[in-house]
């Protein structure tokens, strides 16, 4: 029997693949809060990479915890073995020491390794008002590798070039990064459909492997910028049976890695029904 | 007061209704908390009340606070890095304000604000870091994020001005009469913001006499030399979270998500929750019963 499991979800792939991003000794933040990489994280965490370190909310180097929507806040304080309020965070770790990966998703990005969590349209009378980069002008530029992830690959999210540039990977070759003082590391986008990679300035993202059922056609299609496509393009590797074995089990039992994946009017009822079962489990 | 009257000043307990004697009509405030945790929500709702207008309120990473008060009108114009209702969705009144271009902002990348903070506790006019370089921040507010060469190295780096607000709001867990502040969970730059701002009003979920402090001195977070006024408020971060007191209430948040969606069930919201006494909006909000779980929620927790 293969070690490779065939009943995963779309979301799942996503996260899966996120996961395998993460090397056993890398640093990481949660911040704000996206089921998806957090569940990526606690993943790794208890899989290959059981010495990574995260930062979750003001507590340091949390213990794995089952995410849940009403209490993730309060599980990773509990198992934190120090306290840094934001300013001690971002001078140890954003400007410090460096963090390795912390997955992003944004309203756009594009081929030049761009994202926007601005505007949509005009800066100044948007069609669609963003919450804002946060940090993220740091977590695209400095972090070791930049990742971003995406549930719905498309034209609308990937795109010729971002409206407003609320962070850049700045410098993306390796050895210009290290001209500027930055680590070397890739920028990689997941999405719901493939993964792509880009290494160097001049050429556009290539595109690294297609998910199971997925054509290269597809992705090309659904993408807004120019990619590089080899010859012969991989297939994205398949969560292991263990992987989902976890994930379900243990890491998410309430299934919050679908929320991403979800449309917006969908979500509070599916919230809801996550609550319902915090509950019931509180009574036990 | 000056730091020798906030170091004379042995009893700063002061009430609710009170805080009017320290904020007034277009004063610019900063508001604790970060994400959906620790934000000062009942000051917050008091200044709402109050009828207070033309605020520059200055946040970093923003939520319902900030959505509260803009929907309510009392925001002239706003700093932020971030305001977002995360699994919630966009923060309604937020959105609504900016799309019909009927708030003043100024959208500044999240290091920039606490580094700026940083600078006015430093009593220095500026600092400088490696600022969002390739970004369009840089372009949007030529005035704020200014290029500057390092006299040492001679290295390009971005210098942000020192941000004083007049007022920091702030919610904590625990305080003495006289002004010392324990935070024992998720903690924004409320440290920064204390020593940034002119006049700075803590509520605490629970006033208790200075030794209690002293058997826990480690939590204490921001000493009563930066602190003006202190307000025993309990639940005064709801709906956000006090962890590992309370979680946030999601119920809470998806009814204010309802409500806010349009102009005239948001004035529903405030007339039901907010325009009227605290103690009434927490009955409203579920009173005790409600309260009780919250902080079950966050005692219970599990880890793997």
């Amino acid at each position: 029997m293969s070690s490779y499991s065939d009943d995963y979800t779309p979301a799942e792939m996503v996260c899966v693949s996120v996961a395998r991003e993460i090397e056993d000794g890398d640093i990481l933040i949660l911040g704000s809060f996206t089921p998806l990489a957090f569940v990526s994280y606690i993943l790794a965490k208890v899989t290959h990479a059981p010495n990574m370190m995260y930062m979750a909310y003001s507590s340091v180097d949390a213990k794995p915890f089952p995410l849940t929507f009403a209490t993730y806040e309060a599980a990773a304080t509990k198992g934190g073995v120090a306290r840094w309020n934001m300013t001690e965070c971002i001078h140890s770790l954003y400007l410090g020491t460096g963090v390795d990966v912390e997955p992003i998703s944004s309203i756009q990005a594009d081929g030049h390794g761009n994202i926007n969590i601005s505007v949509v349209g005009d800066y100044h009378k948007p069609m669609l008002r963003g919450p804002g980069g946060a940090g993220a002008p740091e977590v695209v530029k400095m972090h070791r590798k930049m990742l971003g992830y995406f549930p719905s690959h498309n034209k609308r999210t990937l795109v010729p070039k971002v409206d407003f540039i609320t962070g850049t990977r700045w410098k993306i070759s390796n050895q210009e990064r290290m001209k500027a003082g930055l680590r070397p590391g890739p920028v990689k986008l997941i999405t719901n459909l493939a993964i792509l990679t880009k290494e160097e300035e001049a050429r556009p993202f290539r595109l690294t492997s297609v998910h199971p059922g997925v054509t290269v056609k597809d992705v090309v299609d659904n993408t807004g910028f120019e990619l590089d496509v080899p010859g012969d393009v991989a297939q994205t590797e398949q969560p292991t049976r263990e992987q989902i074995r976890i994930l379900r089990e243990q890491v998410d039992p309430y299934g919050m890695v679908a929320f991403d994946f979800m449309p917006g009017k969908e979500r509070p009822a599916y919230l809801k029904g996550i609550l319902e079962k915090e509950l019931q489990a509180l009574g036990r | 007061m000056t730091t020798k009257e906030r170091v004379l000043a042995q009893n700063k307990v002061a009430k609710l209704t009170d805080i009017g004697r320290l904020i007034k009509d277009g004063d610019s405030v900063a508001i604790g908390g970060a994400w959906l945790s620790s934000h000062p929500m009942a000051l917050v709702r008091q200044l709402i009340r109050s009828g207070i207008r033309n605020l520059n309120v200055m946040t970093i990473l923003g939520s319902v606070d900030i959505d509260m008060l803009v929907g309510a009108g009392c925001v002239d114009r706003l700093m932020f890095s971030f305001v977002s209702m995360e699994a919630y969705g966009l923060p309604p009144n937020f959105r609504r304000a900016i799309e019909k271009g009927e708030l003043k902002y100024d959208e500044i990348s999240g290091l920039a604000i606490i580094i700026g903070f940083e600078a006015t506790g430093r009593g220095v006019p500026f600092l400088p870091y490696r600022g969002p370089f390739g970004s369009d921040y840089l372009n949007q507010r030529p005035d704020f994020y200014k290029k500057i060469v390092c006299p040492f190295t001679g290295e390009e780096m971005t210098a942000v001005p020192a941000i004083k607000p007049d007022v920091a709001i702030i919610h904590a867990q625990r305080a003495d009469p006289a002004g010392n502040i324990q935070i024992e969970g998720t903690a924004g730059s409320d440290l920064e913001l204390a020593k940034a701002a002119r006049r700075v009003i803590v509520s605490v979920e629970e006033v208790v006499p200075t030794e209690v402090l002293r058997e826990n001195p480690f939590k204490t977070k921001i000493p009563r030399i930066y602190v003006d006024m202190v307000i025993e408020q309990p639940f005064g971060a709801h709906p956000c979270s006090l962890v590992p007191g309370y979680v946030g209430d999601p119920w809470h948040m998806m009814t204010y998500m309802d409500m806010a969606a349009k102009p005239d069930t948001f004035k529903s919201y405030l007339d039901q929750y907010v325009m009227r006494s605290e103690d009434e909006y927490l009955e409203a909000a579920g009173g005790l019963k409600q309260m009780n779980l919250l902080k079950k929620l966050a005692r219970e927790v599990k880890s793997l």
